[in-house]
């Protein structure tokens, strides 16, 4: 076995140019996939962060009647005993904060003007404990003392309809627990780009207290939880749904890649073009190898005749050419995860960005990150192209004639 | 005679090759028996069917008509499977253009058929020392084809045919690409093997200096056997008691 890897591994480096083409043409794929994959892991990265630091959280807590009936009056299927609930959630390991969120909806208007919106309400200090912060144009965010006046955010398509400005006021008109009417004037404080302009177009923000007033309640929609890292959400997840059980409410919570649509369907698309490049790359290695394997089987069909000749199984003969193939892939594949590590740390080092998203006037960072898992599916792929690709000329090297081989030239 | 008292025979065997619409006869109902132990040279012309019937001895190609007997087995009655295991465990092989695998040292290309004969390490690193003494090359062991002369690659293919212990050595034309000194060398080398082992060589030529210490001749002309001569009237039991004397 030994030997007949050995001549395997040998006859990979008998003509030194072509197997460095082969080489660079499989290894330039697999940098290729380490760099898009790499570059679409970043993004995927980053978007998942921003999701969860724009206020997403980590994990959300709600009472499980919220997701079995819609509410008949605002908030009726509400968290009531919240700050206990965020109390205990807060005491937990990994986590850095709760925040209680109201949402909530009704029309605003400026006298002149008005429009629907989505509000929330938030505790602004707890929302920047745990680092959630919205994106501000204009102005600033909310304060947690606020002199008697109700500081509100507005999207910027809000202001724009709206013709309002930083520090002009507003009335908010939404409907109560009880079903009745209310109003609350506010000052804008700050003008919020989310990134989406139909969430522009309808946000609002303002604090806590102030929903409760306007809203006459004292329940809350849902918590947020902050955790130091996200990768800890499915430990702490896990830790929080027996804890919860013992509350009044019965309680249910959602991680974060349950409620970011957004998110997943970047995060589909990009995989199936992910997909689709590596199907690409599959097939060309698997035609570059196949026609590269048949002119080696047509150098060697005379040593192919010898071997046969001397009584070598014809299986041997086509295990001989998978096993250079496998080898050559995974050389290939060496030199693929290599290079495109490197070119990776020099693009990250390069500092090189992309122009702004669309929704963004933000210069996207070009960066590539190194996805250990990638680099074997990668690896595994063209390992698996050339293994694939020496079939036939490894069987028809098997079948050769032996007389009509050796008396090839 | 009956089959089996021969190590091979060729009874009336004819093989035709396909060309355009019509066939060309390389061996014409040729028939030859060939002793255990016997040092036998086929001689003719280009075209005479030399390589042809040592291809069918070898058992690498198939007669259009007629059996070939190979230690009274009858050839043409195996599978592709046994065939290959008779080649493997019975015949060796010396080819014109050396056939060594270029890249495996001389040692490795000697071992080459004890691998797949399954022979255990330690029998094949001794079995490789013994074939490459034997034919005097054991201080190059362990270089590659490409650093020895004709001869002595020719000797490392001698060692390969040898190293599996077979019944029969079949060397088409091995002096075709030596000049005259190394052919000579080469030819002395079998007969010695087959005179100290016992080794059975059937070797093709057509180069009339190499017959002359040859004690068996059968020459081919257009296919069939000429003339099958024992120099001197040496039978085949005084060419052994010479080579013991």
């Amino acid at each position: 076995m030994g030997k007949f890897l050995l001549l395997a591994f040998r006859n990979v480096f008998r003509n030194r140019r072509r197997t460095v083409m082969t080489l660079m043409m499989v290894g330039g794929g697999v940098a290729g996939l380490l760099l898009v994959g790499g570059f679409f892991a970043f993004m995927f990265r980053g978007l998942r962060e921003s999701t969860i630091r724009n206020g997403l959280g980590h994990i959300q807590i709600f009472t499980a009647e919220h997701f079995q009936r819609d509410e008949v009056h605002v908030l009726d299927t509400g968290i009531s005993d919240w700050r206990h609930v965020a109390a205990s959630v807060r005491s937990g390991d990994h986590v850095r904060g709760v925040a209680p969120r109201i949402d909530f909806y009704g029309m605003l208007s400026n006298g002149v003007k008005s429009s629907v919106f989505m509000g929330s309400a938030v505790e602004p200090d707890s929302e920047r404990a745990m680092g959630f912060s919205p994106r501000i144009a204009s102005g600033r965010d909310l304060g947690s003392n606020s002199n008697g006046e109700v500081e509100a955010l507005i999207g910027t398509g809000v202001a724009k309809s709206m013709s309002v400005k930083v520090g002009d006021g507003l009335t908010i008109l939404a409907v109560t627990a009880d079903g009745a009417l209310n109003g609350i004037d506010v000052q804008i404080v700050g003008i919020v780009n989310t990134g989406f302009k139909d969430l522009d177009d309808r946000y609002l923000r303002i604090t806590l207290p102030s929903a409760q007033r306007l809203l006459q309640t004292d329940r809350v929609t849902n918590l947020v939880v902050g955790l130091d890292d996200t990768e800890n959400t499915d430990s702490v997840a896990a830790i929080l749904i027996p804890e919860l059980r013992g509350q009044s409410q019965p309680m249910v919570i959602r991680k974060w890649i349950d409620l970011a649509a957004y998110y997943q369907q970047v995060r589909t698309l990009f995989s199936g073009i992910f997909l689709f490049l590596g199907i690409i790359v599959f097939f060309m290695v698997l035609m570059a190898s196949v026609n590269t394997l048949l002119m080696a089987m047509f150098e060697r069909t005379r040593e192919i005749g010898t071997m046969l000749a001397m009584g070598t199984p014809r299986m041997w003969i086509v295990a001989l050419f998978m096993v250079e193939a496998t080898l050559t892939g995974l050389f290939g594949a060496a030199v693929g995860v290599l290079g495109g590590n490197l070119l990776g740390v020099a693009l990250n080092i390069s500092g090189l960005h992309l122009p702004p998203p669309p929704g963004s006037d933000v210069p996207m960072a070009f960066k590539v990150l190194h996805v250990p898992g990638l680099m074997i599916g990668a690896s595994l792929l063209v390992v698996i192209s050339l293994a694939l690709a020496s079939i036939l000329p490894a069987i028809r090297a098997s079948r050769l004639q032996i007389a009509e081989a050796l008396a090839h030239v | 005679m009956h089959p089996s008292d021969d190590l091979v025979h060729v009874d009336a065997v004819t093989r035709k090759f396909p060309l355009d619409h019509s066939a060309v006869t390389a061996l014409d109902h040729t028939s030859l028996r060939v002793a255990a132990g016997e040092f036998l040279a086929i001689a003719g012309p280009s075209g005479s069917g030399k390589s042809t019937l040592l291809n069918l001895i070898g058992c690498i190609d198939k007669p259009t008509s007629g059996r070939i007997f190979i230690d009274g087995v009858d050839t043409s009655q195996l599978s592709p499977a046994r065939t290959t295991a008779l080649r493997r465990e019975r015949i060796g092989f010396v080819f014109q253009t050396f056939n060594l695998i270029p890249v495996f040292t001389a040692a490795e290309n000697v071992e080459f058929p004890l691998l797949i004969q399954g022979v255990n390490a330690s029998d094949r690193r001794t079995r490789v020392t013994e074939a490459l003494e034997s034919v005097g090359l054991a201080g190059r062991a362990h270089h590659r084809p490409d650093l020895l002369s004709g001869g002595e690659r020719q000797r490392v293919a001698v060692a390969r045919a040898i190293v599996g212990r077979p019944a029969l050595v079949l060397a088409d034309e091995p002096t075709a690409n030596l000049d005259t000194r190394n052919a000579t060398q080469l030819i002395e080398l079998m007969r010695d093997l087959n005179c100290r082992l016992g080794l059975t060589f059937i070797f093709s030529t057509h180069d009339q200096r190499l017959l002359e210490h040859t004690p068996r001749i059968v020459r081919l002309t257009d296919g069939q056997v000429e003339s099958d001569s024992h120099s001197q009237g040496e039978s085949h039991g005084q060419v052994l008691a010479a080579c013991v004397s």
